[in-house]
């Protein structure tokens, strides 16, 4: 595998293709609910910000321990980076400059800035690896997978540990390959940084380590010396040692006192996690043996068929590659290994849920760091079938279709046809990102007749509230349900919610009540019902006539 | 090469198909539209004392939407089970039947737009006589607890209390107040139960020591009473609290004592009244008791047919 040189091209193609990402996401946020957990770091993100305004007013009361541990320790059970953006950002584009028409979005803008850099860190992947068609279809692919499109728009950390894994794996990459020292230290800062965003970053030294060793073996087993790639391994291993726990450190003031208890605290509280419950084909999973199978036919249910039928072909291409290459055949160097970092970083973020004791509560949101990696095999595979194309085209009888197969519109169309699906399931999808299913198990409808998870974390209250602002009364109060508070208080600071309407945290002491379904929250709606003398909801919202958020009003 | 070529056409071909399927899957009936005209036709085809039924089950809400509590009332909607009713109208969607309705037989069928209505009726029913959770009210019932011996008194117009995210089932306002706090209450209301499924009956946390007595005068009986006990989800699934008893007593006599264990789920009791059958003003007592009440979130529903 001969890799392609980029250019001042690919990196404008790249820049735009992140401005695009963010454009879009921006102009789609308005309608989106606020997640649960969003709510909670929104939260924490204020108290950041107080600190970093104490930080730029007064530096040395900033950073006397009691302002620190104040400030630091709301949601000190996750690292601090990702928080300390979502702060910055709504302490300078929103009270600063008012960039936003809503306050959310100055707190959600840093997950889309992100999210718009992981597409374009995938064009420049798969560019460089397999050809500027690869790169721009993988691309195009990650950013229409529904799941991910929802992830991309909010203030969490799903979508940022994408990117940051992506970019880990990317300069690793470019460590192994080039060799000196820019790539190791930015292999070094970038592992950092995913450590202080999530801990999906753990298995990052397992992924490089596990893939290293198999290229000097493989390396060994051919007959080459390993010894220069061995160097480059553990040159940038050892940055990742180094920097990694460096950077880390700096970033997430929390750890500045008591550092190893506290690093204690946070690995045990994700080693330990509590289980939460989710439904899969019918049944509310809430302890071990959790379904085995619960990743792999997720993943099959939410990412476009068409897409995951490119993955298969990019494996098999790949696949057919490096039997060639093992077997002396052709002219495929491939020293890094890509494809095989491909693999191993798709198979270690999945890997965790092979184990029946990994919970599954988060849906599809924990294994979305092989996302990036798929889309890499699918645009191979798309690349690979853009090839075929032109090569039938050219061995045409008819004039006009030799003709056609110099030009770009075959793989346009061809480009077309493999993207149609996923933009339609992506629009359809919006504002109901977690109810969206694929046509292999029936779309929405086939879902919810399965059995398969209809929504978690609350945020469909977005999607009620223009009935919420026409039909509560004045001053009137709403239970929220899944709601966290601050997500509720979101709503109305944007300006989304009538300030007067007020939430509450029972049914008994509202006029309206929320119900956001799961399986394992029906006990919320039979209280409605009997508090309020009905079982007739007023106002139903859902996906492709799914029903996913219902309202009771007291009669 | 071959290979190659037909992988080009099936990614084509697939292309297209997932588009169509996927717009088919979105627009497929019933909307909101075919929803709000489903009422005529209900009404047309359905006869009183028909429970409603909703196949496949998340379409119930829109059905509840669109038909209302004439069509759903509560006592419905959280049945115990099916064997109480004569005759049942399902509303089927995407060509689905409801696997409740198994042993029941068909009388008609029509369909209206995207749906399927259905009338059947129930080859096993026997006629009930008398409904416990249905007569839970003052004047008729009276509740008091054993040790140390009080009355819990009948309140009809209390603040309802629900539970709120992952809390107990909503007291409603008409209710018995026992000694204890608002948890040692005796009244309607609708459970999940293990599976998730509401059940409307009668919570009767037993108290810490002795029982929790519910006493029914002037009961018309059948041959048995019939009924099922369960607990809140959350409390029977853990499996970790202590079996609730409720011995059943009428005219002063035990006709059955029915055990609920942790796990049971929302589970049956069918006791024989022997020389009780057919009385037409008895007293039935419900002792509701456990040897550790810690989170005994129980309640129970009953009927004599």
């Amino acid at each position: 595998m001969s890799c392609v040189k980029l250019d001042w091209k690919d990196d404008l193609v790249a820049a735009a293709l992140a401005a695009f990402v963010m454009a879009v996401l921006v102009s789609t946020v308005g309608n989106l609910g606020y997640a649960r957990d969003e709510g909670f770091y929104f939260y924490a993100a204020d108290a950041y910000g107080q600190w970093f305004e104490l930080l730029f007013k007064n530096p040395g009361a900033a950073l006397e321990r009691k302002a620190i541990d104040n400030a630091w320790r709301v949601n000190s059970e996750h690292p601090g980076f990702v928080k300390s953006l979502f702060a910055l950002s709504h302490l300078l584009l929103q009270k600063k400059l008012h960039v936003f028409s809503m306050e959310g979005t100055s707190y959600r803008f840093p997950g889309i800035a992100l999210a718009g850099f992981a597409v374009a860190l995938v064009y420049r992947f798969g560019a460089e690896v397999r050809g500027r068609m690869a790169g721009l279809f993988a691309a195009t692919a990650l950013l229409l997978m529904p799941r991910f499109f929802y992830h991309a728009h909010l203030a969490c950390f799903d979508v940022p540990i994408v990117t940051m894994f992506l970019l880990s794996v990317y300069a690793y990459w470019k460590s192994l390959r080039h060799g000196g020292w820019a790539w190791p230290v930015a292999t070094g800062i970038s592992f950092g940084l995913a450590l202080d965003t999530k801990h999906n970053a753990w298995f990052l030294p397992i992924l490089c380590i596990v893939h290293a060793s198999v290229l000097v073996l493989r390396a060994k087993a051919s007959g080459r010396d390993p010894k220069p790639l061995l160097h480059r391994a553990l040159t940038t291993l050892g940055c990742m040692a180094v920097l990694g726990p460096l950077v880390m450190y700096a970033f997430w003031p929390w750890i500045w006192h008591d550092t190893l208890p506290r690093l204690r605290a946070y690995a045990n509280f994700h080693l330990h996690h509590e289980y939460y419950n989710m439904e899969f084909f019918g049944q509310t999973y809430w302890r071990p043996p959790m379904p085995r199978l619960y990743s792999l036919v997720m993943t099959a249910a939410t990412v476009p068929m068409v897409t995951l039928a490119l993955v298969a072909m990019g494996l098999i291409v790949c696949g057919r590659k490096e039997v060639k290459r093992l077997r002396g055949e052709g002219t495929h160097h491939d020293d890094a290994g890509v494809f095989l970092l491909w693999l191993c970083g798709a198979g270690i973020s999945y890997g965790a849920w092979v184990f029946p004791t990994t919970p599954i509560f988060g849906g599809t949101k924990h294994w979305m760091t092989a996302y990036p990696f798929l889309v890499l095999f699918a645009g191979t595979g798309f690349s690979y079938l853009a090839t075929v194309l032109r090569l039938e085209l050219r061995r045409s009888k008819l004039e006009r279709l030799r003709q056609a197969a110099r030009g770009i519109l075959p793989v346009c169309a061809l480009f077309a046809l493999a993207i149609a699906a996923p933009v339609a399931e992506t629009r359809g999808s919006h504002p109901w990102g977690l109810s969206s299913y694929t046509p292999l198990v029936g779309g929405a409808k086939g879902a919810a007749s399965l059995g398969l998870n209809r929504t978690f974390w609350g945020y469909t209250t977005g999607a009620v509230v223009d009935y919420l602002n026409r039909e509560v009364p004045k001053n009137g109060t709403v239970y929220v349900h899944d709601t966290s508070w601050p997500a509720w208080e979101m709503l109305s600071k944007d300006g989304r919610l009538r300030k007067d309407i007020r939430g509450t945290g029972t049914v008994h002491e509202a006029m309206f009540a929320l119900y956001h379904h799961e399986q394992h929250m029906q006990g919320q709606e039979y209280q409605a019902w009997v508090a309020y003398g009905t079982v007739q909801p007023v106002h139903v919202a859902g996906i492709d006539g799914v029903p996913v958020i219902w309202v009771y009003r007291r009669k | 090469m071959k290979w190659a070529r037909a992988a080009l056409v099936f990614v084509a071909v697939l292309g297209v198909v997932e588009l169509g399927l996927h717009v088919h899957h979105a627009k497929k009936s019933p909307n909101a539209e075919d929803w709000s005209r489903l009422a005529e036709a209900v009404m047309q085809e359905r006869r009183d004392g028909d429970v409603v039924v909703v196949a496949p089950l998340w379409a119930d809400p829109l059905a509840r939407q669109a038909l209302g509590d004439g069509v759903f009332p509560l006592r419905d909607v959280a049945r115990p089970d099916m064997s109480r009713y004569a005759t049942a109208f399902e509303i089927g969607v995407l060509g689905q039947t409801s696997s409740e309705l198994g042993g029941f037989r068909e009388l008609s069928r029509r369909n209206a737009g995207p749906f399927t209505l259905r009338r059947l009726e129930n080859p096993n029913y026997i006629p009930i006589v008398f409904d416990f959770v249905d007569n839970l009210e003052a004047g008729r019932v009276t509740v008091r607890v054993t040790d140390p011996a009080a009355n819990c008194t009948f309140t009809a117009n209390a603040r309802p209390i629900a539970g709120g995210l992952g809390g107990h089932p909503t007291f409603p306002k008409k209710r018995f107040e026992c000694p204890g706090g608002f948890f040692f209450n005796v009244s309607q209301t609708v459970i999940a139960d293990r599976d998730f499924r509401p059940r409307r009956c009668v919570w009767a946390h037993p108290p810490n020591k002795g029982e929790v007595v519910v006493r029914f005068s002037d009961v018309p009986l059948g041959n048995v009473i019939r009924g099922h006990g369960g607990m809140y989800w959350m409390i029977e699934r853990e499996g970790r609290g202590a079996s609730v008893f409720v011995s059943v007593r009428v005219d002063g006599m035990e006709v059955g004592k029915y055990e609920h264990r942790d796990g049971d789920g929302w589970s049956s009791f069918e006791m024989p009244l022997g020389a009780h059958a057919g009385k037409k003003n008895a007293v039935v007592e419900f002792f509701v008791s456990s040897k550790n009440n810690q989170h005994r979130h129980f309640c129970f529903e009953a009927d004599s047919r």
